[in-house]
């Protein structure tokens, strides 16, 4: 039995969810959305005549909590309370592998990355390997990985929309369109609306801010539901503890719904996906120093624990809540994946709470959603614009060519998200996982082999890049993630012994291995790097620490002529 | 009359076809020639990410290493121009949304004449690249002298 139900009918609706207008709610929404711009604008860019003066810097408190506001998408604020009410046990994966990718990162990574100081994750990759195409294989991965990630964001969007907004194809129908299908079309639109305002105005997103009124929203439904409902008083993140047992064998009974392999393979994959993504390492360039980056990476760890430790409890009482006023939960119907990816509103709905603050709980799921998409669009954009089109296609691209064609590819990749979350497969955990799968896959080797041994070299990052693609092609079209092909009557997947052993949702405990072993491989029997990209990398390591606001490439650079100390 | 030359670039031809012209007209009055650089926040914002336009906001510029190369050769070009005449020159590297910075810079250092290169576009590709020399002509009232650069048949 598969741990995540596959949903086969075409129209999601979120049964229990009360579907209507709701002005309080709506208000709420576009004033969270309005709040993030102006305060994006208030703190924009001014004009900086001089790039040569010092300006303000930014603490390791600020960059962990954008390193939280980064992070918390719908996966996190809708998906993760998602299935734990769906799988009980099985959703606690994702808060121990999403929590475990930050210590990997702190040790192995986020000083390393600093100091050897990129723009972008292709970059990286590109200037590590000395190779174009390594550059482009990254970029391409990079454009995927924010598809992917975007589709479950998208789902979530339109899920809560309904909520919100209601069925507005019962004010405008709209042929060939269900109310979700209307909804996260219409989220869509308004996020890429979002994302050019954004840009007209010179507002960057202040993410420290969208932090606090994300886990704000979140905490003060869990509370507030808690109370309500006769949960919990003060510390519900314990005390939901009290109805495990009652929630049935479904909820509490580890692996009953999924078997310890899959909980193995999906929590590896979210670690190790969590140590490759573009839009998380991203903050780990722009710190001042080295020391910075591993305390930013420790506060962020922190900000998003806040929300990890809060998310069972969310779910243990929307399950609770589900099961005494709308049906069973698990067996036949049993909650639909649609239901469960809302049921932290749904809970606050269910508990009776004022719908002001229910829209609050909404809006929160919403914002974090829009949020996060504007990020990973962004990442996306710059892999295009950046990565690809000025440093490979056109090498003189002038900064206004390099805006047009950034603009260009949000529009195209917004545009493939729509497609592809017309009707999504899974709920929004599982969607995400996959842009997990891909990132551990394809990307971690690379950074982790890249700064850790320094005779990894083209050859075997190419190979090894090109395989991971591959091998994260499988499972997903095994399992016929891509609505491209459908897969036999009743079952689940083309090769069922395939999807036991190496599911989509947890590809990396097999990429990963196969991955390293094929870069590991090919380097050592192909010519060693040049000198200078093996300085760089024992740059990284050097005990002596580096002076503020200086990158391993430039160190190596002053020293050329130099022999090098040998280690 | 002119004492203060302003020549905005961004290393691009149709930047350096300006040049020329800002020096000719620079010799005849002994003026200052004024190299500027503006890296583009939203350049940077869509190509490098929205977290690399809080590194500019940082001053972390010099640590940039392709943006910083890149305003080095685009003012450096015109520096090395102007000295070649044996003018006095300064050079400034600044960052925001160019016409505006240029207006700022114009208005600041007190220049009195901006020479900048155009591309002459029309049409669709004007309506999509947009002209930064269109828009500066807008937020400056210091006179300006657009040079339509001519691309070569090829």
């Amino acid at each position: 039995m598969s741990a995540v139900p596959t949903l086969l009918q075409a129209d999601l609706l979120p049964e229990g969810l009360e579907i209507g207008f709701k002005i309080v709610p709506a208000v709420i929404v576009v004033g969270m959305m309005t709040l993030f711009l102006g305060v994006g604008f208030a703190f924009k860019v001014a004009d900086t005549d001089d790039m040569w003066v010092a300006g303000r810097s930014i603490g390791n408190l600020e960059n962990g909590m954008a390193i939280g506001a980064n992070w918390m998408s719908a996966a996190s604020y809708l998906g993760m309370a998602a299935l734990i009410a769906l799988s009980g046990v099985y959703g606690l994966a994702f808060v121990v592998g999403w929590t475990t990718g930050y210590f990997v990162l702190l040790i192995f990574m986020a000083a390393q990355m600093r100091r050897f100081g990129k723009y972008t994750a292709p970059d990286f990759v590109g200037d590590r390997f000395n190779s174009d195409t390594a550059r482009a294989l990254a970029a391409v991965t990079t454009f995927l990985i924010g598809f992917v990630y975007a589709i479950g964001q998208a789902r979530g969007m339109g899920l809560v929309g309904m909520y919100i907004l209601g069925d507005i194809t019962q004010v405008v129908p709209i042929p060939g369109l269900d109310a979700y299908q209307a909804m996260m079309i219409l989220f869509m639109l308004l996020t890429i609306g979002y994302l050019t305002l954004s840009g007209m105005l010179g507002a960057t997103k202040n993410m420290a801010l969208q932090y606090i009124i994300l886990i704000g929203a979140f905490l003060v439904g869990l509370f507030a539901t808690g109370w309500a409902a006769g949960y919990s008083t003060f510390v519900p993140q314990l005390q939901y503890g009290a109805l495990i047992t009652a929630l049935g064998a479904e909820f509490s009974a580890p692996f009953a719904g999924g078997s310890y392999y899959l909980w193995i393979a999906t929590c590896f994959s979210l670690v190790f996906g969590t140590c490759g993504l573009p839009h998380v390492l991203v903050r780990f360039y722009t710190v001042e120093n080295e020391r910075t980056a591993r305390w930013s990476c420790a506060w962020g760890l922190f900000f998003i624990s806040i929300l990890y430790l809060s998310a069972p409890a969310f779910a243990a009482f929307g399950t609770s809540l589900y099961g005494d006023q709308v049906g069973a939960v698990y067996g036949d119907p049993g909650m639909s994946s649609a239901a469960a990816d809302v049921i932290v509103v749904l809970a606050a709905q269910l508990a009776n709470l004022p719908p002001w603050l229910v829209g609050f709980v909404a809006a929160g799921g919403i914002a974090a959603a829009i949020a996060t998409v504007a990020g990973l669009f962004i990442a996306a954009s710059s892999a295009i614009s950046h990565d690809i089109y000025a440093n490979i296609v056109n090498e003189d691209a002038t900064q206004r060519q390099q805006v047009l064609v950034g603009r260009l590819s949000i529009v195209a990749i917004g545009l493939l998200t729509i497609v592809f979350a017309l009707d999504p497969q899974q709920p929004i955990a599982a969607l995400v996982s996959y842009a997990f799968s891909l990132a551990a896959i394809v990307l971690f080797p690379m950074f982790f082999l890249g700064l850790w041994w320094e005779n990894t070299n083209r050859q075997g990052a190419l190979a090894g890049m090109t395989t991971g693609l591959a091998v994260w092609f499988v499972p997903m079209l095994n399992e016929a993630n891509f609505g491209i092909l459908t897969t036999p009557e009743g079952q689940t997947a083309f090769v069922p012994f395939l999807e036991t052993w190496m599911p989509a949702i947890g590809a990396a405990l097999v990429g990963v291995p196969i991955v390293f072993a094929v870069t590991i491989l090919v380097s050592a029997v192909t010519d060693e790097p040049p000198l200078r990209t093996k300085q760089m990398v024992r740059q990284c390591h050097s005990p002596e620490p580096m002076p503020k606001n200086t990158t391993a490439a430039e160190v190596v650079a002053d020293r050329t002529g130099e022999t090098p100390a040998d280690d | 009359m002119y004492d203060d030359i302003l020549v905005p670039t961004d290393g691009s031809d149709v930047a350096n076809a300006a040049v020329d012209h800002a020096v000719d007209v620079a010799s005849k009055y002994d003026a200052t020639i004024h190299a500027l650089f503006v890296a583009d926040t939203d350049m940077v914002a869509y190509s490098l990410g929205t977290e690399q336009v809080d590194r500019i906001r940082q001053g972390n510029f010099a640590e940039m290493t392709e943006l910083r190369e890149d305003a080095e050769a685009a003012t450096g070009r015109v520096l090395d121009r102007a000295t070649a005449a044996g003018l006095d020159a300064v050079e400034r590297h600044a960052g925001g949304r160019p016409q505006d910075v240029i207006a700022d810079y114009a208005e600041e250092a007190g220049v009195d004449l901006i020479v900048m290169g155009s591309h002459g576009r029309s049409g669709v590709r004007r309506a999509l690249l947009g002209s930064v020399t269109e828009r500066t002509l807008r937020s400056t009232h210091v006179p300006v002298l657009v040079v339509d650069y001519v691309e070569e048949e090829s």
